[in-house]
This record gives structure tokens, sequence and C-alpha cells, in this order.
């Protein structure tokens, strides 16, 4: 029983610390990636990292007292869903988790009075409320292929072969795949920010925040970036390291996709993932109740 | 004490404080009465619960060894058609028919009932089982939490008022006898008794939300009373059934029964069900709870939490196990399933704070209708644990809707920006309140979870529960955002409210969180006991409370589970931060918001900036409401018109 738990501290210590390092370097291949798509050089690789070490050493400018608060109230939420995750807990309270951790920034955007960052807020929660239904229809998918909300710890067969999820749920992880574009924010559905400050939204949800809180912002992305990235690889994980892999591909598609559209309005986006996400997930899971 | 001076205590405590509140008209007088009240009937739910749990967890009394020298099934008679009588004098002076006309029909149908055949009433009158401890518990408890905050309140509402006679002293006999008869309605056990306590609540909803006596107070009344006589008519022909199915009008030898698919059984809990509908303001009956909001802030949070629209919820799910896994069960629960779904969407579309807290309460009231009507372990424990969060949530939001109202005169939404600078004491309880409805780790959403991983079977159900939470989402963060808007240097200044209103306020936000962090206890003392009883030997899923909610397959495998304890555990070290970040932040580096040009010199609240030309531009942010999509004109007539469609399905699949 006590090395279970040590285990489990373990296990969560290793991706506390880990999880930003993977994060920041991810987030900084993004950005080379995009540059050379741009026909740009582009940044270092470690840039991302320079640039909170940057911010946190900025001075404390702040609208209100309350916004770095909901600032970390962000990030404690993001850390707990990935170490739940980690630890293999119920995927349905993680995913919920996740949601209270998105809350907590549209309440930190919300709390100042400034038009771009409540309009930025406004269209976060409306991201919301279009993928949200499709990551739940995610969870039921896997319930009804392995008889549980629990997940399998992700790195408990590292080497063995075995049925991989992705055999019972094709058109549910395709579903995933479209929604977590709006997850990470990228193009078309960029909306509630943005990562250029002279458009009509200027920075959107982030505008307001500043220096520590932004470097704090900016860490939460890291971490949720991980999560997405383990959300993916338990679809094929088994053995581990090819589900990894396919995560990696998943990401730079994603990359691709950025670079290639343009911002759609959330209109059609909450029209567009309520269709096809939801449509496409539902058939899978219908199937699956037939089965 | 023995069991049958608490059940007297129970029942006629709140009658004589109505009797003393009606006859006396002195201030002090009515709050030490209400005072007292609320400590006797918070001593009677605790001594119920040391009782309950030292009598095996079952309380009965019988008919005989109550000795009473009169037939005192003869009286309830007589009350009933008085009160019928009554209701159609109503009808009579208001000049609606409709009321007149079900109130007749009533009455003849008890009659003919009453006549043909002599009906043999059950020899145990009252049972007293963990689900009616739960109802006594939270009619108890917050009901007497809310007269006490009614005595601070009525005072401010009657000042606004200016009447020239006071009018309180029947506003709070009612709510007495309210409560009164809401006890009794959750420990019967004879059907047609339950049917009078059920109509008493109807008639006092009705009293207590004409109480105003102006037009449109009087109007919203009178549909609360003609929609609640349907469902009571539809109560009495469930009796009628049920008799004729199976010669008794006992609820425990009600639910000895397991339903067959045939027969007139399943009519008669389709007639119950219905009943519950109406009461728990279901579409397409949801109208008169929504219209109730133009009574005194105290009625609806009575009417909204633990009284009246519980009523119906409890019946539904005290009948639940009877049609579990049956095809009515699969139909009850499409049936709150998409009252989960359309209230939720429309209360997206609502500026109104009332109106909102309203559509949440009718949601949520569909999501412990959809639980019953799943009927499993985790589905039936999930509804009755919304109960409970619920009730206690719910009172305390409207109690802080109300108190935001008398302060700054309105209840819109969007005057509530920057309530916490006016405002900082009831801002951040009902942040609270809100935050318990919404998000992990309080009950409201372990309750949501719960129901969602026992709904997986049914896919339709599923998939409106799914969408409806994302809608629950959207409505209370952009209700947050709004009254957690901070204006660049505010000023703070502590509101002076009554001390019943703020001490009322603080101990439900004090339940409000021990609930949430001790679900488990509460789990394992209450709930998990009535449903072992009450799902005798079905081999499922079932729960398991420890630091949280745990779900064990048959096999003993656990499928799914959170430790709510242990994460509240750290948010709360969580919060030990905030004053270190709130007293850190220095006043030299504030800035104001950016404002699309330079903000204005004497600007300090943030909202000006020059604009070019020389102007000055006010600026002002409005949540988005998305009427065109979710606008309650738009989606109201689709939404009754469906979910008249799903009751008749479900009338269609007993008959």
């Amino acid at each position: 029983m006590d090395i279970v738990i040590l285990k489990d501290i373990l296990t969560v210590a290793a991706t506390i610390i880990l999880a930003p390092i993977i994060g920041g370097l991810l987030t900084g291949i993004d950005r080379k990636i995009t540059a050379r798509m741009q026909s740009r050089s582009g940044p270092p690789i470690l840039q991302p990292f320079y640039d909170l070490i940057k911010l946190l050493g900025k001075e404390r400018l702040i609208v209100n007292q309350t916004q770095m608060m909901f600032a970390l109230g962000h990030l404690f939420f993001a850390v707990a869903a990935l170490a739940m995750f980690m630890l293999g807990q119920d995927l349905l309270m993680i995913l919920f988790i996740m949601a209270f951790s998105s809350i907590m920034l549209i309440m930190g955007a919300m709390s100042v009075r400034s038009p771009y960052s409540k309009i930025g807020a406004q269209r976060e929660i409306v991201q919301i409320m279009a993928y949200e239904p499709v990551l739940i229809l995610m969870v039921v998918g896997i319930f009804l292929s392995t008889g549980s909300f629990m997940i399998r710890p992700l790195f408990s067969d590292m080497f063995s072969f075995g049925k991989p999820l992705l055999y019972d749920l094709p058109l549910v992880f395709i579903a995933f795949i479209y929604v977590l574009t709006i997850k990470l924010r990228k193009s078309p559905f960029d909306f509630s920010t943005s990562h250029h400050g002279h458009q009509e939204l200027i920075k959107g949800i982030t505008t307001e925040f500043s220096g520590p809180q932004l470097a704090v912002i900016e860490l939460t992305h890291w971490y949720e970036l991980v999560l997405f990235l383990g959300l993916i690889t338990m679809f094929f994980a088994r053995p581990v390291w090819i589900g990894i892999g396919i995560a990696l591909i998943c990401y730079f598609c994603e990359i691709v996709i950025d670079n290639i559209s343009a911002r759609m309005t959330w209109k059609w986006m909450l029209q567009a993932t309520w269709i096809v996400g939801i449509g496409v997930a539902m058939t899978n899971i219908i199937w699956l109740y037939l089965k | 004490m023995d069991k049958y001076t608490l059940l007297a205590l129970a029942i006629f405590i709140p009658l004589l404080s109505a009797f003393l509140c009606y006859t006396f008209n002195k201030p002090w007088v009515r709050n030490t009465v209400v005072f007292v009240t609320a400590l006797i009937m918070f001593a009677v739910a605790g001594g119920f619960v040391y009782y309950l749990i030292h009598s095996g967890g079952k309380i009965e009394i019988s008919l005989e060894s109550l000795h009473l020298p009169f037939d005192v099934g003869f009286i309830f008679k007589l009350f009933d058609f008085l009160l019928l009588a009554y209701i159609a004098d109503i009808g009579m002076k208001h000049k609606k028919p409709l009321i007149v006309f079900l109130s007749v029909l009533q009455a003849v149908a008890l009659l003919v009932f009453e006549l043909v055949g002599s009906v043999k009433e059950p020899h145990v009158v009252f049972v007293i089982d963990y689900l009616s401890l739960i109802m006594l518990l939270l009619v108890s408890v917050i009901g007497p939490m809310i007269t006490i905050f009614a005595t601070g309140y009525m005072k401010e509402h009657e000042h606004h008022q200016h009447l020239e006679k006071s009018r309180q002293p029947r506003f709070f006999a009612i709510l007495f006898i309210f409560l009164s008869a809401m006890n009794a309605l959750v420990m019967t056990n004879n059907l047609s008794w339950m049917l009078f306590f059920w109509e008493v609540t109807t008639l006092c909803s009705f009293l207590l939300i004409s109480h105003d006596g102006n037009e449109k107070a009087v109007k919203n009344g009178l549909r609360a009373l003609w929609i609640n006589m349907l469902g009571g008519l539809a109560f009495v022909f469930a009796i009628i059934v049920i008799y004729n199915a199976l010669g008794t009008l006992s609820l425990e030898e009600l639910l000895r029964n397991r339903m067959v698919s045939a027969g007139l059984l399943p009519v008669g809990l389709g007639l119950l069900c219905f009943a519950g509908f109406t009461k728990s303001a279901q579409f397409p009956f949801q109208s008169w709870l929504l219209g109730a909001m133009v009574a005194p802030t105290p009625v609806s949070a009575l009417l909204h939490s633990s009284t009246m629209v519980k009523a119906g919820v409890y019946l539904i799910v005290r009948i639940a196990p009877v049609f579990s896994g049956t095809t009515l069960g699969t139909m009850v629960a499409v049936a709150g399933a998409f009252t989960f779904v359309g209230a939720s969407a429309i209360a997206i579309s609502q500026s109104n704070g009332k109106r909102v807290l309203a559509y949440s309460t009718i949601a949520n009231l569909g999501l412990i209708v959809c639980c019953a009507g799943i009927g499993s372990y985790v589905a039936l424990g999930a509804a009755v644990l919304l109960m409970i969060f619920h009730a206690i949530s719910k009172a305390l939001l409207f109690l802080c809707v109300g108190t935001i109202e008398l302060e700054i005169g309105s209840r819109d939404i969007e005057d509530m920006q920057g309530l916490f600078k006016k405002m900082p004491f009831t801002t951040v309880i009902a942040v609270i309140g809100m935050i318990s409805m919404l998000l992990p780790p309080f009950g409201v959403l372990l309750t949501k979870w719960l129901a969602l991983e026992a709904a997986v079977k049914l896919p339709l159900v599923l998939i409106c529960i799914i969408i409806g939470s994302a809608f629950t989402l959207v409505f209370w963060s952009k209700w947050i955002g709004i009254i957690l808007t901070l204006s660049f240097h505010a000023k703070y200044k502590m509101e002076k409210l009554p001390v019943a209103m703020s001490a009322t306020m603080a101990v439900l936000v004090l339940a409000v969180i021990f609930t949430g962090v001790d679900i488990s206890m509460i789990f394992n003392a209450v709930v998990a006991p009535f449903l072992t009883e009450s799902l005798k030997g079905l081999p499922e899923t079932v729960l398991n409370g420890t630091n949280g909610l745990w779900l064990v397959s048959e096999s003993g495998r656990m499928v799914g589970g959170f430790s709510s304890f242990y994460f509240f555990m750290i948010l709360f070290l969580l919060f030990l931060l905030y004053p270190y970040i709130f007293r850190s932040s220095k006043a030299e580096l504030w800035k104001p918001p950016y404002l699309c040009g330079a903000n204005t010199e004497e600007d300090f609240k943030g909202l000006e900036f020059n604009a070019p030309a020389d102007t000055v531009e006010h600026v002002i942010v409005h949540n988005y409401y998305f009427a065109g999509a979710f606008g309650e004109a738009n989606i109201t007539p689709w939404a009754n018109f469906i979910a008249g469609a799903i009751i008749m399905i479900m009338f269609g699949v007993v008959i």
C-alpha cells in the first residue's frame, strides 16, 4: 500500500516538473515550424522559456487585485487535471476539472472592465459550449469500449502490444482531433484570443494580463498541451511509444491546419462543431451500443 | 421523547406558530415566534435523525397506536372537500371556470371513489425512512431559516410598498402552514392523506404567490393554482387506479411490488409521475414556477429549494424503484432529461437573475426526475444527492438575489456589474453559491457526473444531459463573470444588512461548503441506507463513499470515482494564498484597462477614453445572450410541444 502511494506521489512530482519542459519545447518547435511555413527563420527552440523568464521578471502591473488569483486557479486546475490523468483517475471528472480551469481564465478576463478582454471571455464560453459535449462523448465511447471510466495509467504497459482504443473508436477519435483545434486555440478557431495584438480583438481573453500573470497563463498552456497529447496517446497506448509518436504527428497536423486556415466566426464554429463533432462521435457510439 | 411526540411536533408546531403569527401583529412577537419555532424544528429534525438511526432505519406509526378518540380518516376527507370547495370559491371569485371545473371534477371523483365500495384505509399511517428523513431535514432546516430571513426581508419589502396595514401576519401564517403540510406529506404512508397535504401545498403556494395582491401577482398565482390542480386531478385518478389494482392505499405496500408491463398499476404510476411533473414544473408545466417570481423573495426561495417543487420529485423518487428498468422508467427519464436541456438552453438567453435561477431550478428538477426514471443504484443515488445539494444552494442563491435586489433595485444581471464594490459580503456568498451549482468538487457537479455515468446505457437521455450541462456552464459563468467585475481603483463599501438576513446567508453558505466537503459522510449516513433498502438484491454497479464517491461494479471492480475530500483540502490551502496576493499589489502598479485609446485623465473607473476628434467615449460591455438561438419565445412553444408528446408517449406505453 505504501509503495503504491509513494509511486503515486513520484508520478505527480514527475508530472509537475517534466510537463512544462515538454510543453515548452513543443511550443518552441511549433513556433519554429510555423515560421518555416511562413518563410521566416523563426526564434530559437528555447525561446518560450526565455519569454517565460522575462515575463516573470517584469513589473507587476495589475488592473485589479483578483486577476492573479484567477490566473493561479487556471494553472492549478490544469495541473490537477494532468496529475489525475497520469494517475489513471476518472476521465469524466478530469474533463470537468479542465473545464474549471478554463472557467477560471474566463472569470479573470471578465473581472476587468475592458471590452476586448470581455469579448474574448464571451467567445471562450462559446468555445466551451461547443467542445465540451464532444469531449464528454469521447469519455462515453471509452466507457463503452473498456467498461470503466477510470483510465489505464499511460505508462502501465510500455512494450506489450494490445488492441488500441482506436479500434473501437475511430470516429470518436476524429471528433476529438477536431475539437482539439479549438482547445489549442488554433485557426480557424482562434477567435477568443489571437497571437497578434493588432487585430479587432487585440489579445482577446488575455488582453489585460501582463508580466507574471501572463507567465502563469503561458505555463498553463504548456500543461494543457501535454494533457491533450496524452489524451491522443491514450487512443493508441499499447505500447505507449506508438501513441506518443502518433500524438506528435497529430500535433504537427494541427500546426499545418493553423497555418493554412483563416479565423472563422463563432456561429460557424458552434454549428460546425455540434453537427460534425457530435454527429460523428454519436455515430460511433451508436454502433458500439448495437455491437 | 418518543416517536409520537416527534411526529406531533413536526406537524403541529408550525401550525401553532402560524396561529400565533396570524393573531399577534407585533413585530417583536412575530420575530420571537419565528425564531423559537426555527429552534424547535431544528431540534425535531435532529430528534428524527437520532431516533431513525436507533430504530433500524424505519419508524412506523399505526392508526391504533395513536389512540385517537375520533375517526381521523373521516376528518381528513372532510378537510379534503372543504379545501376543494375553498379552491372552487377562489376560482369563482376570480372568474376562472377552469379552476372551478378542476376542483369540482376532483371532488366528484373522490366522492365516487369513497361511495362505490368501502375503501380500506391502510393500517400504518406514517412511515419514516431515510428518504423521508432527508426531506424532513431539508424542510425543517432550510424552511425555518428562510422564515428567519423573511423577518428581515419583509420589513424592507413592505417599507417599499407603503402599505397602510402590515400584511405580514397573513404571510408568516401561510409560510408555517406550508412547512407543516410539507412535513406531513413526506411522512405519510396513506396515499389519500398525501393527496390532502399535496393540495394544501398547492393552495398555500397560490396564496403566497398572489400575496402582494397586484394584478400580475394574482394572475400568476391563479396559473400556479390551475396547473397544480391539474396535477391534483391526476393524483386522484392515480389513487383510484392503484386502489383497484392492488386493493390498498398504502405507499409501503405499493413499493413492495415490481411493476409488470400489463394491468392497471403502470397507469397509476404514470398518473403519479404526471402529478409529480406538474408540481416540479417540468416542461410543459414550467410556466407556473416562472410566474412565481412576482412573489416576495422568501417565497421563491421556499418554493424553489426545500418545499413545493421538491414534493413532486420526492413522489417520483419514492415510487421510482417500482418502475425501475421498465419502459415507463425510460420515458420518465427522457421527459426529465428533455426538461434539463430545454430549461438550460432558455436560461442562456435570460438577463433577469431570478429567471435564470428559476430555469436552473427547472433544469435541476429535470435531472432529478431523469435519474429517478433511470432508477439504477447510481442514478437514484444521484437523484437523492441532487435533491439535497440543490435545495441548499438554491435557497442560498435566491436569498442572495433578493438581497441584491433590495439594495440595487434591480434583478437584471447586467445591473450587477461591479457588485463586489457595493456589496462585498453578499457577492462573495453569491459567488460561492453559484460555483457550488457549477464546478467540482461541489455536490451539484458530482451528482451531474454521477447522472452522466448512470445514463450511459440510454443514448437519448445521455445526449440530452451532455448538451444540457454544456448550457449550464454558459449561463452560470456569464453571471459569475459579471458580478466579479471590478472597476479600476474600486472603493469597497461594506453593505448594511439586517442581522436576520446576513446571518441566514452566512449559515447557508457554510452549509453549502460543509455538505460539499463531507459528501461521503452524507452519502454513507442517509443516502446509502435508503438505496440498499429500496433496491434490494439487484446486482449492479453501486456507490461507495470514502473521501468522495466511487463506482464499484458487480464484480467489485472500481469503474469510476473522485476523491472530492482531498480536492477540497488542496483548494482550501490554495485560498490561504489569497490574502498574500491581495496585499502584495501596490497602488502605483495599478493601471487602467485598455480602451482603444488614451483613458481620460479624471477617469478613475476605467470606463472612458479619448476617441478621435477629441470626443470622450464611454465604454459599456454587455454579455452575450444569444436571443436569436436560445430566446425564450423561440424555444418555449417547441419545447412544450415535444414535452407534451413525450408525456403522451409515456401514457401510450403503459395503457
